[in-house]
Order: structure tokens, then sequence, then C-alpha cells
């Protein structure tokens, strides 16, 4: 049995391969399991045997079994050993079977040959998420002294075509490691993440290469493009924290001011982003939200004709402040936050009912002035 | 849930696998589905559906075990699979030495966790083995690799890591300051926490270090009362109908558990909404074969299936177990392991 993947991605993209005789011996199809439920659609468009990697066989359209092939019968297949009593059973398909079987044993016997080289890709092909196989081509990449510029074109593909896996996304960090070379870097990620801005494993990986390289220089100009695109985008929100605060920082009261009039301007034109507020808040939290002058000012301005969830939370973040950092007009304060956390709960947040129904409890319970009879009034 | 049960004996005793939607089935890391199958199998209180002494068996065969000259002390633990090709032996005798033979992280703690699950003492676990394999895998910055000869290198293996020196009752594993450090370092102007330094916050990563932590029994300590609650209002802040993994992304039925539970650890699940909660993930469950899947109409899969069920579990669903929500089994399972942690105290070595 096996699996079924995003197919019409792979029908697009299937249309747009050569015929096997045509490409090159990098070049691989995404690792599905040919004999499984792929779709009828991707089947029309190539016949299972047609997509097959031949090396060198009198018929280029007929896929030969490792166990048929005669420049591998000096190698003993080594099949999966479960016991006798075998718990988990998959049933692959004859050739997942045999490609594995001789994997195994170039592995016990650590082969180092081009041989093993070619039969990692198809281990590969078949599945893209098993670290050993990784690991063992790695290993035959340096022990050969391979041209690891092909790699590079080799993992592009890889990663192109399942760019959420973790063992692709190492490789060719290894990989870029060996060259000392991160010149593709940012324009390979970008591209990846022009299909999914978010995809977690790209952000990680371009992170790692500004921080390896020292190519800071033109993040903050891509993140804002990103951000142009999609102002909700959080990774890139994230991002623009990490240049910043790696590069210039936020102590510069020019550079913080910067950003958070970067960040009002986001706001209004889309108040209803959690990852601007988020931003907004995380950048000024640790200095006190109450210190910064004018901003609950601003804020409250933005609430007449800005307002969300978002923004009255950081309200009450601001008044928790001044109440943790003066005396001064504390029932006021205090009463004011509860009303928000009230609003929050009955109306503009309700998913959130019970939690802001517990935050005003806990800010009534650390601020009260418990001295001759005040209370909080509630308005 | 009868359907789910179906679901989860499917995946166990069946002859054949079904995978869905994630892409070719991932043989090496088996032990992880099979773990995701028993420990949704206990919070439905079917467990003894399973043949436990076999897969006890097979559990131990995957043990990486020191060979007669202790030459791969640093690689040992749990494998999860036998798809290197190591001869199969019930963890009985000196291990076999192969040049790529080892441990992988995850599978030690899902194969230690799956021997709790079925009652097993642990007596075939060789412990120092274990723990000094463990060790191998800590980098400088306090995180983990998941397997010696490298890998990424991340939050989830910091919980793995923590997981094993819990059930095994010894944090001689890991020097547990630096993974605090790369925890702390960890944590989001946003108040969340990433998978390191530097990179978004993750419902997924926050589980797994706040988890880390309360099984280290440090969150408390290291986490100020001002910070914990920032860390709950970000957990809080994911709760959508189901719940999402980071701000502006679409719910997932699996962070329904992973952010549920983070927030059940730090005492505020109870000011969820459990109706929209439940709702949602409801809804993702397959009707035909049972489980669940990440969103409405797609194919469930053994993970989702299982963090489904965890996340009813969290709410109180009734005929589920509780969950632990730190150590990720039912409480039945971690109160067995609490009895042998009591033996294992109560004799002298």
């Amino acid at each position: 049995m096996s699996a079924i993947t995003q197919t019409s991605d792979l029908t697009n993209k299937a249309a747009l391969i050569p015929l096997a005789t045509e490409r090159p011996a990098y070049y691989r199809m995404s690792g599905i399991e040919e004999t499984s439920n792929v779709s009828s659609e991707f089947q029309e468009e190539r016949s299972e045997v047609e997509v097959e990697e031949e090396i060198g066989y009198e018929d280029p359209f007929r896929y030969v079994f490792y166990r048929d092939r005669k420049e591998w019968a000096d190698l003993e297949p080594v099949p999966q050993d479960d016991g006798p009593n075998p718990v988990v059973k998959i049933a692959y398909s004859d050739k997942f079977t045999d490609v594995y079987d001789y994997f195994r044993a170039l592995l016990k016997n650590d082969e180092k040959s081009d041989r093993a080289l070619l039969l990692t890709a198809e281990a590969i092909e078949l599945n893209a998420a098993n670290y050993t196989v990784w690991h063992y081509r790695r290993v035959l990449l340096q022990a050969l002294e391979k041209d690891l510029r092909e790699e590079m074109r080799y993992i592009t593909a890889i990663i192109e075509d399942q760019p959420k896996n973790y063992q692709v996304w190492h490789h060719r960090r290894m990989v870029v490691e060996w060259l000392n070379d991160p010149s593709e870097e940012l324009e390979f990620i970008a591209e990846i993440l022009s299909q999914d801005a978010k995809n977690y494993h790209a952000w990680q990986h371009r992170q790692w290469v500004i921080k390896e390289y020292k190519l800071w220089d033109s993040e903050l100009e891509y993140v804002e493009q990103l951000l142009e695109e999609d102002v909700r985008n959080n990774s890139a929100w994230n991002q623009r924290h990490y240049i910043i605060s790696h590069t210039t920082g936020y102590s510069d009261p020019a550079i913080l001011n910067r950003e958070v009039q970067y960040s009002l301007k986001q706001i209004k034109k889309a108040p209803h982003n959690e990852s601007v507020w988020n931003y907004l808040k995380g950048i000024l939290q640790d200095l006190g939200l109450s210190s910064h002058p004018g901003l609950l000012e601003q804020i409250l301005e933005l609430k007449e004709t800005h307002c969300s969830p978002y923004l009255l939370g950081f309200l009450v973040d601001i008044y928790e402040d001044f109440l943790e950092n003066t005396l001064e007009h504390h029932e006021e304060v205090l009463s004011k936050a509860l009303e928000l956390c009230e609003l929050l709960a009955r109306e503009k947040d309700t998913i959130r009912r019970e939690y802001w129904s517990y935050v005003g409890r806990s800010l009534q319970t650390k601020y009260v002035i418990v001295s001759s009879g005040f209370a909080p009034t509630n308005e | 849930m009868k359907l789910h049960l179906v679901y989860f004996t499917v995946l166990t005793l069946n002859s054949k696998l079904f995978f869905f939607g994630s892409g070719p089935p991932k043989r090496p890391l088996m032990l992880t589905i099979v773990f995701f199958a028993l420990s949704g199998l206990d919070v439905l209180d079917s467990l003894n559906v399973i043949d436990k002494p076999s897969l006890i068996e097979w559990v131990y065969s995957l043990q990486v075990i020191p060979t007669e000259d202790q030459s791969n002390l640093g690689r040992c633990g749990f494998r999860g699979s036998s798809h290197i090709g190591v001869p199969y032996s019930t963890s009985k005798g000196p291990g076999v030495s192969h040049p790529y033979d080892s441990g992988h992280v995850a599978m030690t703690y899902t194969g230690l966790a799956c021997l709790v699950l079925l009652g097993d003492d642990l007596s075939r676990v060789n412990k120092e083995a274990c723990l000094m394999g463990l060790k191998a895998l800590q980098l400088e910055d306090g995180s983990f690799y998941a397997v010696p000869e490298g890998s990424e290198n991340d939050m989830r293996f910091v919980y793995c890591a923590a997981c094993i020196c819990y059930m095994l009752d010894d944090w001689s594993g890991m020097d547990i300051k630096k993974a605090i450090d790369y925890i702390r370092g960890s944590m989001s102007y946003d108040n969340g926490i990433g998978q390191g330094a530097g990179l978004e916050s993750h419902g997924g990563s926050t589980f797994c270090a706040v988890a880390a932590l309360s099984l280290m029994g440090k969150l408390e300590e290291m986490f100020s009362q001002r910070e914990l609650n920032r860390i709950r209002r970000w957990c809080m802040m994911r709760q959508q109908n189901g719940f999402q993994g980071r701000p502006n992304k679409p719910v997932d039925t699996c962070y329904s558990f992973w952010v549920g539970a983070t927030l059940e650890l730090l005492d505020v699940f109870q000011y969820t909404n459990f109706e929209k909660n439940r709702n949602y993930i409801l809804s993702t469950q397959d009707r035909l074969v049972g489980g669940f899947a990440k969103w409405p109409d797609s194919h469930p899969d053994p993970l989702h299936a299982y963090f489904g069920i965890c996340g009813l579990s969290l709410i109180g669903e009734a005929n589920l177990r509780r969950v632990h929500p730190a150590l990720n089994v039912s409480q039945r399972a971690f109160e067995y392991l609490q009895h042998l942690h009591r033996t294992w105290r109560g004799t002298c070595t």
C-alpha cells in the first residue's frame, strides 16, 4: 500500500518533464510510489515505466530490477529482518523492496563506488525522508570526491519538489558548507518562498545562510517586499525582527521610532492583523509599554477607527505596565484595564471570553489597593 | 469513537498499512507511527486488542545495544525500524557491529514510551547506553541532533531528550543548564517559542519547550510569572475555532494538542473555548475509515488521528483517558511509569 500525494502539482510537472532518455542523470521525479493509487490524471501523462531512470539497457523503456542487473550480481541483497512475527508490515512495491535490499547490502559493506551513489538517488526518489540514505550519500560524495556543483543542482530539484522535507534542506546546508559558497542561496530560497511564503524550513535555512555568511545587507528590502505582498505574513515579520536585531538593533531611538511608525502604518492599512501588533508589542515591551511617550494616546486614537481585539489587548498590556511601574492614577488605570477585559470578553474577542475574565481577575488580585477601604470602581 | 478504534487497529494489526496524505511510507520512522497507534488505542482504552508480548519483542528488536567491545556507546538508543538490515535480535546478547547502525532520538523516546504503554518494566533497556547515546547528541548550544551522524537540530529533539531522561529517571543524559539556555534563547519577540533562536514562534516548538521544562521540573523556576503570562497570551491567541500553529496561519487539528497541552501545563487551558475546539476537531474526522486529518475533507494520517484524540482528551471528552500533557501518554501509563520509578529507587544498585 502506499501514499496518495498531492497530485495536481505533480501532474503539471509531469507534463514538463522530458522523456527519461533525454533527462540528465541527476534529474528525478518526485519520490512517490509508482504502483500506488497515484491519480489516473497523472498516469495518463506518463506511463509508469517511461519515467524511470534507465542506466543504459538495451530497451530504454523497461525498468530492470537490481537483482537482474549483471553489474550487481556480486552483491547479495539484504532483506529487512523483522523477525518471526513482524508486527508492522508495509506492502511495498517490488521496485521499492529491490532498491532497498541492495541499499542495505551496500551499507553493510560500506561500499564506496559510483554505482552506490547512483543507487542512493533511486532510494531517495522512493523515499526522500530516509535520513540514512542521505547520510550514506554524503559519505559517498566525499569519498568519491564528486562534483558538488552538480550536487547543488540535484538538491535544488529535489527541494523544489519536496520543500517540506527536513532531510533535503539539511543536505543542502551540508553541500553549501562544503563548497563554502552561499551565492545561490538567497535567490533559491526566495524562489521556494514564492511558492509558499511561510515555509518554515526555507526560513530556517535562510536565517542560517544570512548569519553564517553575513548576508544581511539586502534582507530588510526583501522583507519589505514580502510584507507589501502580504502584510499578514508572520514569517516575514519575524524575519524583520531577526534582521534588525542582528544589525542595527533597536536601542537607537531613531531606529525604534522608525519601526514603531512602520508598524502603525501597516496597522492602518490592515487593522485586523495579529502579526503587526505582536511585532509592535515585541519591540516595546522590554522597555516598558507605558514608557514610550505618546504611544498610549496614539493607540487610543486608533481605537476609534482601526479597532481590533489585538489593539484592545495591547491597551490592557499598556495599562498593566503602568500599574507595574507607577502608583499614580492607580485606581483609574486599573479600572480602565478591567473595563477593556470586560469588553473583550463580552463583545470583542468572545472566543477568549473566559481568558479575558481571568486576566481581569488577575489584575484585580494583583493591583487592588488594600488600604483604608480602597477598591476599584467598576464603570 | 469506534471508528477511530478501527483506524488505529488497522494501523497496527493488518498486514497492510495505509498512509494517507503525507507522502511515501517513512519506514525509518516506523516506531513513531506505532507509538501514535498504541498511545491512541490507550487513550481509547483499547490496548487490549493488541498482542502486547509480540509488540514488546518487536520494540526491543529495535534497540541499538553496545557491541562486544563497547565501541558504539555513543550510538546507542533505538532505531525507527529494521530498515538498515541489521539481523533481528530482541535485545539479548551483545549488539551486532554495523557501520551505519545508530539510534535516533525520536525513536529512543517513542520506543521507551511504547514499552511503558505496553506495561513492560524496561529491564531489557540498556539505560547507561541509551544515556551515553543521548549525551553524544547534544550540541554546545544545548540543542540536540537526532542521530550521531549529524542532522538538523531543534526544539523537537530537546523534547525527545527530556522525555528519555524523564522515563529513564536519569538526567545524566543531558546538560540541563545548556538545554534550558537553548529553550530560553528560543523565545521570540512575540513571546511564543521557535525551533531555535531567531526562528518564528510556533505551536509545536512552544509545546516542546514548555513540556521539556515541565518534565525537568523547571518551568516555574526558569520563567518569571511575567514571562509565563506572556507565553499564556501567545498560546491563547492561537485559538480561532480549533488552533493554529502560528499567527495568521490556518488551524490544524494537531495544534489542539500542541497548543492545548501547553496551555494545560500553564494552568489556563480551562479558559479556552471547548466547544469550538471540539467542533473543529470533529469536523476533521474521516467518516469512512476513522482517524482525523489536519483539515476537514482531507486525508487522515496517524499523526493527526492521534493528536485529534489527544486534543479531545484535553477537553475531557467522554470515553477517553486523560492524557498527561507533558509526557504525551495516558495518565494511566504515566502512573505506571511512576510506579516503575518507585521500584527502581527502592532497590540498591
